[in-house]
């Protein structure tokens, strides 16, 4: 795995790779939280596909400014890692948060974007509220791993109080239903069956707001699904980008620059 | 007796009657009709943790549950089929109906009634029997037991014929402490000729369903025949002659034998379940004569012929009205829902099982008709791994042709077909999807003659 900072708006972007044919899978983490989550699914997805998972400003390994961005900065960042990287057109995969990310940057930067996989979006917006969401939280919890805590409080720490309550925050505010109908590339929701964060009902609405919209269910498992069923995530990618993406170079090998193994 | 205690409550008929009438009565179905919607989280979450007993303790909870809404034998004789028929009409809202279906039990018709606002009087009420001491595989010694009953119940209705049916596959469980009696009508009761006169619409339509499928019988006496058997997966011939998957049953229930001996068969009737003893048509076309009614008959040769019509009906409807038509709703044996399938501008589609012939047979619809958005199935869960049954994996395969949301609705896939739940669960499921349209006016009585643009079904004057 490969370690691979970019510089956006003068700061280092943080991301990992793990090379193989194209076109290029990258991750992009929920809220507060970094691209810890995704670590054990890119082992597998790697190789068999161009994999990447990258931090966000502020998250993780990449630096931020001293104050929260915001969703529609985030999503721009991304696009400018896009850039800074040289990535052709990319399938973004959100998990949780991420996916508001990842809808955000498709929407006004379509160009960059390939195709989408959103797995568990948020936010569901019959449950709009803090509230209501925390209690959704709880009532996920006993569906995820428990080795899963250390990672968030590792990412909790990273991020700053500032910085995790900023981006809850944003995910109450941002409106993603009024979004995914324009989304024209390909796209694939992904639902773990227990995940209360995100119910059967919120998926279906997702995939049928989007235009080219496919909905896969894995079953037994709750909102993170990348962290628990990472073989199975990765299967369902690969079909995803077999019969839903058209077949592009293989990805290239070497990062702009490269620092060595993950962590 | 009281028609409603003598009545099986899930059964095929009862369950499509509950449907119908409190569509026309502007409700929907929570748990099958048979506890009031508030309880049917707390329902739910008791049926939930029947579904982690071990099987041999589910298996004994279905059969209780059969034997506890069954009859005493000494009570049969007490069966009247009048009280049986005004039980019927009696729940129905009391309004004129355009249209008035009257025959044979099926699940598509139920649509096609809701569409057309029209009721539905069945021909066929299943009556479940007490018996003790007999075994599911011992179709002479079931017979044996019951006999008695059964010419008590006929000498006290001479308007009835008797179906005593027997079915080790699909109904093993159900039959282990209780016999089915399907009752049919030969003659139109005095309940059903009031609620015609008094409910049928100036110029309505009365339409006598006809499925005109049989099965291999044995007469036991004058109105009253033995049915081995019944229709699902294995065939007619299967029942009586054995074969390795009727040997593979037998095996993985562990019973003592390898294949059935069954009275042997000296001819064939109307299907217990699902097909028009023919008799009552002389008395309906009397009856329609006599009030000069406008009688016609609907007929196919078995039930689920009429599935791919009337999903194609409503697809046409939607499109007329301006409305999304790519989401099918596959519905499962009692399990339907027409009053969500219009709210939520759903394509109904009936199977009459959870079995390979029936998903052979929403497969071949789906091969034939432009491809869906959206694909939920809802799978009956009659807790028997009965001959070819597919699982809830074939099941959601066949869902997976959806172009975009393909899933099971209100099934548990590890549980099935054990899963007691979602008795409850496939209406709460289906409750929340969150596109909706508002509820049409019915369809006109003409635009369902398409109906009769079809080879397969017969729609004429009678």
């Amino acid at each position: 795995m490969q370690r691979i900072t970019a510089a956006v708006s003068g700061r280092p972007m943080v991301a990992w790779r793990i090379g193989g044919p194209g076109p290029s899978v990258v991750c992009v983490h929920g809220a507060g939280v970094s691209s810890r989550e995704f670590q054990p699914f890119l082992k597998v997805l790697g190789h068999r596909h161009d994999a990447w998972t990258v931090d966000l400003p502020g998250f993780g390994a990449s630096s931020g400014p001293p104050y929260p961005l915001g969703l529609r900065a985030l999503a721009d960042a991304l696009a400018d890692w896009l850039a800074a990287v040289d990535l052709d057109p990319v399938v973004l995969l959100g998990g949780s948060f991420g996916c508001q990310v990842a809808v955000d940057a498709a929407v006004r930067h379509p160009d960059r974007i390939a195709a989408l996989v959103l797995v568990g979006p948020t936010l569901d917006p019959a449950a709009r509220g803090f509230v209501r969401q925390l209690l959704r939280w709880m009532r996920n919890s006993p569906h995820e791993r428990a080795s899963m805590a250390a990672l968030n409080l590792a990412d909790y720490r990273d991020a700053g109080v500032r910085r995790i309550v900023g981006a809850f925050a944003e995910s109450l505010r941002d409106r993603i239903e009024d979004k995914l109908p324009h989304i024209h590339a390909p796209a694939l929701v992904v639902r773990g069956d227990h995940d209360r964060l995100v119910p059967q009902e919120w998926a279906e609405e997702v995939t049928r707001l989007l235009p080219a919209g496919r909905l896969a269910v894995v079953a037994h498992v709750g909102h993170m699904v990348p962290y628990r069923r990472p073989q199975e995530l990765a299967g369902l990618v690969t079909d995803f980008l077999a019969h839903e993406v058209p077949a592009r170079g293989a990805g290239d090998e070497t990062g702009p620059e490269e620092s060595g193994a993950a962590r | 007796m009281k028609a409603s205690k003598a009545v099986a409550a899930f059964d095929s008929s009862t369950g499509m009657l509950r449907a119908l009438s409190r569509f026309l009565a502007g409700r929907d179905i929570p748990a099958i009709g048979q506890v009031p919607a508030a309880l049917e989280i707390p329902l739910s979450a008791l049926l939930g943790t029947l579904n982690r007993l071990p099987r041999p303790a589910q298996e004994r909870a279905y059969a209780a549950s059969g034997w506890a809404e069954a009859i005493p034998q000494r009570r049969v004789g007490d069966v009247r089929s009048e009280a049986l028929a005004a039980w019927v009409t009696g729940h129905y809202p009391r309004r004129r109906y355009p249209v008035i279906f009257i025959g044979s039990t099926n699940g598509a018709l139920v649509h096609l009634a809701a569409a057309l606002d029209a009721a539905w009087l069945p021909q066929t009420l299943l009556l479940p029997v007490r018996r003790r001491g007999v075994a599911p595989d011992d179709p002479r010694g079931d017979l044996a037991a019951v006999e008695g009953a059964g010419r008590a119940l006929l000498a006290a209705n001479p308007e009835l014929e008797l179906h005593h049916m027997h079915d080790p596959n699909q109904d093993r469980l159900m039959i282990a402490g209780m016999t089915y009696f399907r009752v049919k009508w030969r003659r139109l009761p005095d309940a059903y000729r009031r609620f015609i006169r008094d409910h049928l619409a100036p110029g309505g339509l009365l339409v006598t369903v006809d499925c005109t499928l049989r099965w291999p019988t044995t007469q036991i006496d004058d109105r009253y025949v033995f049915q081995f058997g019944a229709l699902g997966d294995a065939t007619p011939e299967e029942y009586p002659q054995g074969g390795p998957r009727v040997a593979d049953l037998l095996a993985r229930y562990r019973a003592p034998v390898r294949h059935w001996d069954p009275p042997a068969p000296d001819g064939e009737s109307p299907e217990a379940e699902w097909g028009l003893q023919p008799a009552l048509l002389n008395d309906l076309s009397a009856f329609a004569e006599q009030h000069r009614l406008n009688a016609h008959v609907l007929r196919f040769d078995t039930p689920q012929r009429l599935s791919p019509a009337v999903a194609d009906l409503y697809r046409s409807w939607y499109a007329d009205r301006g409305l999304p038509t790519g989401r099918l709703l596959a519905e499962s044996f009692l399990l339907l829902e027409p009053w969500w399938a219009l709210r939520t501008g759903s394509v109904p589609y009936w199977a009459l099982f959870g079995t390979e012939t029936a998903r052979a047979g929403l497969n071949a619809y789906l091969d034939t008709t432009d491809p869906y958005d959206e694909i939920r199935i809802l799978l009956f869960n009659h807790g028997t791994d009965s001959i070819g049954l597919a699982s809830a994996q074939d099941w959601q395969r066949t869902a997976a042709r959806a172009r975009k949301i393909g899933v099971l609705t209100g099934v548990d896939a590890t549980a099935y077909p054990r899963d007691f739940a979602s008795l409850v669960r496939s209406h709460r499921e289906l409750s929340k999807i969150r596109a909706r349209y508002p509820m049409p006016p019915p369809l006109n009585t003409a635009a369902a003659k398409a109906l009769t643009a079809r080879d397969e079904i017969d729609w004429h004057p009678a």
